[in-house]
Order: C-alpha cells, then structure tokens, then sequence
C-alpha cells in the first residue's frame, strides 16, 4: 500500500521504442539484407540445383557461405547466408520475439515496451488515479507508469506526444524485458 | 528443499539444471535474452523471464534484471550455471542479502578462491605443492626478475584475476621480463579492472589434471577422482577423459588428497574443482581452485553415479554430503567431446541456422545439448553447442563408443569440431594416452 508511495527512491528509465516498421522488417528468418548481385547468384545456384535435380550445394568465399536447398516434395525453397562481418554488425536481425506480438492491424502505432524486469504499476499508489488511461494524449517526457523492481519505483516516460490507444500489461502483473506496454499513436494531437 | 530455483544461465548447462530441479520436484524459472526467446531451455521450464536483449552484459549477466525476475516469479535459489554470474562474487552477495540463495559457495570463498595468488599463498602456506613462482603479487620489475630468477627460465606471468587464458605471458630469458611484466599489467587491468600479476615457472608440455571434491557445511569434503583436461585449444578444454591414462592408483590417492585438504585449508562448500599441473616426471602442482560447476562435470558423474547437479542444490539447501569417501567407487572409464559451432581448422566461430539436428544414442552415450533441428545458433554467446560424453569398461571401450556417437551425429547446416574430435580419436598417441596441454598444437601442424 504506503509502500510505494512512501519511497522516495524514484530513478526515470528510458523505456525502449520499438517502432512498428523496424518490428516488421526483423520478423523475418534472420536473414541480412542481401545485395542485388548477391540475390542474382542464389537465384543462378536455385536454378542449378534444379537443372542438375540436386537438393543441396553450399559454397564458400571470402568469408561468405551460401547454402542452399531445394526439396521438390515440400516445394519450399530456403536459403540461409552468413556473413561474419555482416552478421556482427546487425545483431537486430535475429528477431526478438516479444516484439513478434505487435504486428496487428495498428499501422502507424509505436510500442512502449518495459526497459527492465520488475511490477508494472499504473498508478503511483494503490489509491490514486493511473497516470494514463487509454485515448488520453501524452506529451514527451510525460510519466506512464511505475515498473518497480528491487525495492526501487522506475517510473516509465514518454519518448513522444502521441494519444495512448492501447494499455497492453495489467497493473500490479510482473513484465518482462521488452514486453509491450503501450501503444501509442504518435500522428494525434491535442 | 528449495521451492522454485531460477536459472541464471542458457542453453545445455541451464536446461542440465532444468533437468535436475524437475527430478527433486522443485518447480524452474529459465531466464532468456531476446535472443534466446524460443530456445529449449525456455521451453522446458515451469515459467520463464526475458532479462534483456541480445548482448551478455545487458541480459544474462545483469545482475538486477536477473534478482527481478526471481523477485517476480518468487524463486527461493538462483542456480547460476557456469560462466556469466557463476564465479561473481558481488552476485553472490547481493543474493545472500536479499534471501535468494545463491546454489555454489559462499561470496566470501568466490571472492578469496577468485584471487588466484592469494589461493596459491594459501595452499603453499599449507606446506603444499604450488608450481615454484612469485610468493604473491608482483610488485615491481625488480621483483619479477628475482622472482623469476629464483623459479629459473621459462616463466608465465599471469593475471590474479584472471582465467580463461587471459593476461598471460610466456618469458623465455631475463631481457624480455620487463616489458612482458608491463604488458601482462595492461593487459590485466584493462581486461580484469585489476593490474596484479605472479608469475610461476612454465611447464614445457604438462598435462592438466584437475580434481572434483564436494563439501558440506560441517566440514565433510569428499573427492570425486580425477580428470584429465590436456587437450586444448587456446588455453580452452576441448576434450576430457577420466581417470586420466597417466595417473596410478598411487599418484591418484596423493593428488586427491591434496586437493581435500586445498579445500579444506579455507572451509570450502559445495561444489568446486582443484586443477594442478602434471610434469612429465609425475610430480604435480596446485594451481587454482573453480568455485563452480564446470562444463566437464558429467564424465565425474560417469564413473561415480553422483549427480553432481542435485548434490550441489541439496548442500545449498543446507544438507549435509549423502555419503562418504569411502562409498565412492571409481566405475570404467568416461569421456566428453565438446562440440563447439565453430570451423574445425581455424577455430573461429560459425554461428548459423541449424537446419538437421539428430543427437546419436545407444548404450553408454549420452548428449548434453539445448540443440534441436532449425534452430539458430545465435553470434553473440559461447560456441559450444553440444557435449558427448560417452561411458565404458575401459578407455578403450569409451573411445570406440566415442568414434560411433561421432559417427551418428548429424548437424547439417554449420560447421563444428566434429571432424576434429574424429582425427584426435584416430591419433596413436592419442590412443595410448601420450599427450599433454600442446598435443592439438602439434597435431594441427603437421
């Protein structure tokens, strides 16, 4: 009860944004981003395997491995690339899965999700008001919630303005890293 | 017993405690990066928390992310595996001043055994055999080269808060100690935060032998045998087998000794290794204690029948040891390949999609492993992906249930250390039991 309200202990956390386009382009296999040129030679090995009715082929060079595979009785086609160079600096493309719930019809819509591990709480005690219901209109900075964790109350700001369109964690429920908390409609305005 | 444990770890060694919990009926909480949010040992748990994204740092070494999530699930023990939080002594604190009890020593044997000249000063002080080096810490040139002097050429001078092959220097002749004694101090302190280094005399072509003991809380410090962990890669096991091929019923019974009362000089519990160094002349030398469970445990649990897993819970639960010295029987012989995703001539890592998993089986294997079929071996952790660890009569009968598990193995989609464990099982003198720490440097030249 008292409890939270009587710690004084407040630290702001910077919540993390996952924006609905970055979320869609990682939802995919994992694979980076392939060049023009690198896309023509998987098509020329596909078109290989085919002709020579192979269902395997890896080849290597200059540190880049394609691997590809043609099963003719799933008819599904699969190509994996590994790149060192590549795949060290876009670590984002192994897709997280937490944030693999938030393709919905909501385009446009940015996710607030939880920075740390710890209580959601949407008010600052039991007995006040949340700091936002659904369809109230933010302002950057402004304060969302309390996640609390280790006996401390993180309070959850706005990175934007926007209208909150959806609340997505139950007050006083344990949230994970990552786990969506609002969606926020960033084009509203007052 | 412990109600719910949290296990702060991944892949085969969290799901290897996921196992045991569930044996004891103790209810389990995997923790996972973003990374890992579909791996098995998530999977296998009872509930499970997502502590951060990709990168260590930030998700399974995060200390208060991990001490949240069993906060919020109400776990009473974290167990922290090997690696990440397991030889952190700060963890081990703060679990022990919030009341989460922490499933290894006590912080203050992690923080001392952690000091590894101060465990060397400890165990010599005890009149037993250290490897002839630097009393303590070095702190000077001039005192290096005394020291250094003294033990005689060749020498390595190490980090005291090192390991894992970190921070060392080999010095073959006095002109080189001064700039190896400041490049070894660089390299400590911008690796370990810490810059004091000691030096000991470098072995040419030793073997390590390190030794199992267990300990309860009243004192009872048992040993579970030797293994041997010659074959390495930069300064990393790739291979182990016990009982080792050089070690005697005799040199057995001496080396175990001293690694019980090593332990016993501190008042260890729980669970730990003792790793010496064997010369060629059999004489052997402390080097330091492994205040955890280690990644070769299970071919100790081979040859005795303990569940090395479940004593450890059991003693962080405050039980005394289930039995005594002289109920362990060292039964045939075991040995473990770690499989590591990685280029079996170059060792560097080879992370990728694994599109055909299929584990082999049969009499006398068994596969530690959080692998399965389309699964992604992700860049950002360690490379070991799977230990075989096989059981016989003999060595000779573990290795030939080695070279057929080898054989069934299918992992399709990477490259691993398979081939390599093939052609280490083919060497003759491997099959005789000739070889010692540089036996895969040797091997790979030729």
């Amino acid at each position: 009860m008292s409890k939270r309200a009587s710690n004084k202990s407040k630290k702001n956390k910077k919540p993390v944004i996952v924006s609905q386009a970055v979320a869609s382009t990682q939802s995919g296999e994992g694979s980076p981003l392939l060049s023009g040129q690198q896309t023509k030679q998987i098509q020329e090995l596909i078109d290989l395997l085919k002709k020579n009715s192979l269902t395997e082929m890896e080849i290597e060079r200059e540190g880049l491995r394609i691997r590809v595979r043609y099963e003719t009785g799933q008819r599904t086609m699969m190509a994996t690339v590994q790149d060192p160079g590549m795949s060290v600096s876009s670590p984002a493309s192994y897709a997280p899965a937490t944030t693999g719930t938030l393709i919905e019809d909501t385009t446009g819509m940015i996710t607030i999700a939880s920075p740390i591990v710890g209580t959601f709480y949407r008010s600052p005690s039991p007995d006040a008001d949340p700091y936002v219901e659904e369809g109230d209109y933010v302002k950057k900075g402004q304060v969302l919630c309390i996640v609390e964790a280790m006996k401390l109350m993180n309070e959850i700001e706005s990175e934007m303005n926007g209208r909150i369109t959806k609340i997505l964690a139950e007050s006083t429920k344990p949230v994970e890293y990552g786990q969506s908390l609002f969606l926020i409609d960033p084009t509203a305005t007052s | 017993m412990f109600k719910k444990v949290l296990v702060a770890n991944r892949g085969e060694i969290a799901l290897r405690v996921i196992r045991a919990c569930k044996e004891l009926g103790i209810q389990t909480v995997a923790i996972c990066s973003e990374a890992d949010a579909s791996s098995l040992h998530v999977r296998a748990a009872d509930e499970k928390v997502c502590v951060g994204p990709a990168d260590a740092a930030l998700s399974y070494r995060n200390i208060p992310n991990v001490l949240s999530a069993a906060e919020i699930t109400g776990a009473d023990a974290i167990h922290p595996g090997y690696g990440f939080l397991s030889e952190n002594a700060h963890f081990a604190e703060v679990c022990e001043s919030i009341g989460v009890k922490f499933i290894g020593p006590s912080s203050e044997h992690i923080a001392l055994l952690g000091d590894k000249a101060k465990a060397r000063e400890i165990v010599a002080g005890r009149g037993l055999p250290v490897t002839p080096g630097s009393p303590g810490e070095l702190k000077s040139e001039q005192g290096a080269l005394e020291a250094a002097d003294k033990v005689g050429y060749p020498v390595i001078i190490k980090a005291s808060a090192g390991g894992g092959g970190r921070g060392m220097r080999v010095v073959n002749k006095a002109e080189d100690l001064a700039r190896a004694f400041q490049a070894a101090q660089a390299e400590a302190k911008t690796t370990f935060g810490n810059d004091a280094v000691y030096l000991e005399r470098y072995f040419l072509e030793p073997r390590h032998i390190e030794v199992q003991i267990v300990a309860d809380h009243r004192g009872h410090v048992v040993h579970l045998g030797e293994r041997d962990c010659s074959i390495q890669r930069r300064h990393q096991k790739l291979l182990e087998e016990t009982p080792s091929p050089a070690v005697n019923e005799k040199l057995r019974r001496e080396i175990c000794r001293v690694a019980v009362e090593a332990v016993k000089a501190v008042h260890y519990r729980n669970v730990g290794t003792v790793e010496f160094l064997l010369d060629k002349d059999h004489n052997f030398f402390f080097m330091e204690v492994n205040t955890r469970i280690q990644v070769e445990h299970a071919i100790t649990e081979m040859v005795t029948g303990i569940d090395l897993i479940k004593e450890q819970i059991r003693l962080a639960d405050g039980h005394s040891l289930s039995f005594k010295q002289q109920d362990i029987k060292l039964n045939g012989h075991s040995l473990e390949c770690r499989i590591n995703a990685e280029d079996p001539e170059k060792f560097t890592p080879c992370p990728g999609m694994i599109t055909k998993y299929s584990a082999p089986g049969g009499f006398g294997v068994r596969v530690d492993s959080a692998m399965e079929s389309n699964m992604m071996v992700v860049p950002f952790y360690d490379s070991m992906i799977a230990k075989i660890i096989t059981h016989g009569r003999d060595r000779q009968e573990s290795i030939a249930r080695m070279r057929r598990a080898l054989d069934e193995f299918v992992i399709e989609g990477i490259k691993t250390t398979i081939p390599l464990h093939k052609r280490i099982l083919n060497d003759p003198d491997f099959q005789k039991g000739h070889v010692s720490t540089s036996f895969l440097e040797r091997f790979l030249t030729s």
